[in-house]
């Protein structure tokens, strides 16, 4: 599905967007973040469990809009611990032991709309087009139940293998981890890929 | 015989499993976990279903309620399973999310296709755990006559 200069430049790619993301990330926490290189999967449906569990966790979920067509989703997923974490350090908190609540969800909300815009706005100024986040939707609950719901959808019900893309964001001083997916389909992928091609030629 | 620290069979979305081991599906959305058993033997199948309808595609025939449940009827058939034996537990079915458009309820349609082939096969539904918004990891052992134990993301477990 995918040739090695395509999964190169993809990584290129996504790798700008991340960056940019864990920038707003770092001035958020006011401390360093630690970026792996990204990810790039093709993942047959039925394997989507050896990259997604069901352990406890938060996802803020945006669709792709703006001059791309075909339909994409980018995920921020954060578990349950981290999420506490995350909003202990940007409100000044120390209890870890407690249960997600209304605070937390909307310190990651707007963790998440901040941090996504920041991907796609660059992702989507090297290429040359807009690309704009929808209003996020957000569950608590387990991954894999999130992704299959969003792979259900119309955009990708007739497939079978789907490209993600995922990079992990980490703020090792305060034990924070979080991962950014890119789930697009078929046409966005293609799409993406011959503007990548033009990029480079 | 599979022993009880057997991990068990993971089938994953699209897929199906029958026979005698554990079998388990993780973090059912909006799909569904149909669990077939034989009511005399510790025989039974999981598949796990995904969208209602086929549309006329025949591989992986577990992916869709429409080709699923016949599916799973043969292949206990194959395994010695009676038709007229079998019941049916289903899981899943939820509404993980509801603010973006192409998720026309699939969740709810999906557990209305698997609940009209089984009344089509006249194969009784004994216990079902579907809808709400939340996520469901469900294990079924064989050996423990269709009993099937549901997990869910906030860490509570029940038994069908």
């Amino acid at each position: 599905m995918l040739n090695s200069q395509q999964r190169d430049a993809l990584r290129e790619l996504g790798n700008i967007g991340a960056a940019h993301a864990a920038t707003t990330l770092s001035t958020m926490l006011m401390t360093n973040i630690e970026m792996e290189v990204p990810e790039i999967s093709v993942v047959d449906i039925s394997k989507i469990h050896e990259h997604v569990g069901d352990e406890l966790s938060a996802l803020v979920i945006f669709q792709i809009t703006g001059e791309v067509s075909g339909g994409g989703y980018v995920l921020l997923h954060i578990p349950k611990n981290s999420v506490i974490r995350l909003t202990n350090a940007m409100l000044g908190m120390t209890e870890l032991e407690r249960d997600l609540t209304e605070m937390d969800e909307s310190a990651l909300l707007e963790i998440g709309n901040i941090m996504v815009s920041a991907f796609l706005d660059a992702t989507a100024t090297l290429l040359s087009i807009i690309m704009l986040p929808s209003p996020p939707s957000m569950i608590i609950d387990m991954p894999h139940a999130a992704f299959q719901t969003i792979l259900a959808m119309q955009e990708f019900s007739e497939i079978d293998q789907v490209v993600i893309f995922r990079t992990e964001l980490r703020s090792d001083q305060h034990k924070i981890s979080s991962n950014l997916f890119l789930l697009p389909n078929k046409p966005m992928l293609d799409e993406i890929l011959s503007m990548l091609e033009n990029l480079m030629k | 015989m599979p022993g009880p620290e057997e991990p068990p069979v993971i089938v994953g979305i699209g897929e199906f499993y029958a026979g005698r081991n554990t079998m388990s599906s993780i973090g059912l959305g909006s799909c569904i976990g149909l669990v077939l058993f034989d009511c005399d033997k510790p025989l039974g199948a999981l598949a796990h279903i995904m969208l209602p309808d086929s549309q006329g595609r025949g591989e992986r025939p577990a992916k869709y309620a429409d080709t699923a449940v016949r599916f799973l009827v043969k292949e206990l058939n194959l395994l010695g399973c009676r038709s007229s034996s079998l019941a049916a537990k289903l899981c899943g079915g939820a509404s993980m999310f509801q603010a973006f458009s192409g998720n026309l309820n699939i969740g709810e349609r999906n557990v209305e296709a698997v609940r009209f082939q089984l009344k089509q096969l006249n194969i009784p539904i004994i216990a079902e755990d579907v809808g709400g918004t939340v996520g469901r990891t469900i294990v079924y052992n064989p050996a423990e006559n269709g009993k099937v134990s549901i997990k869910t993301a906030d860490g509570t477990r029940k038994i069908i």
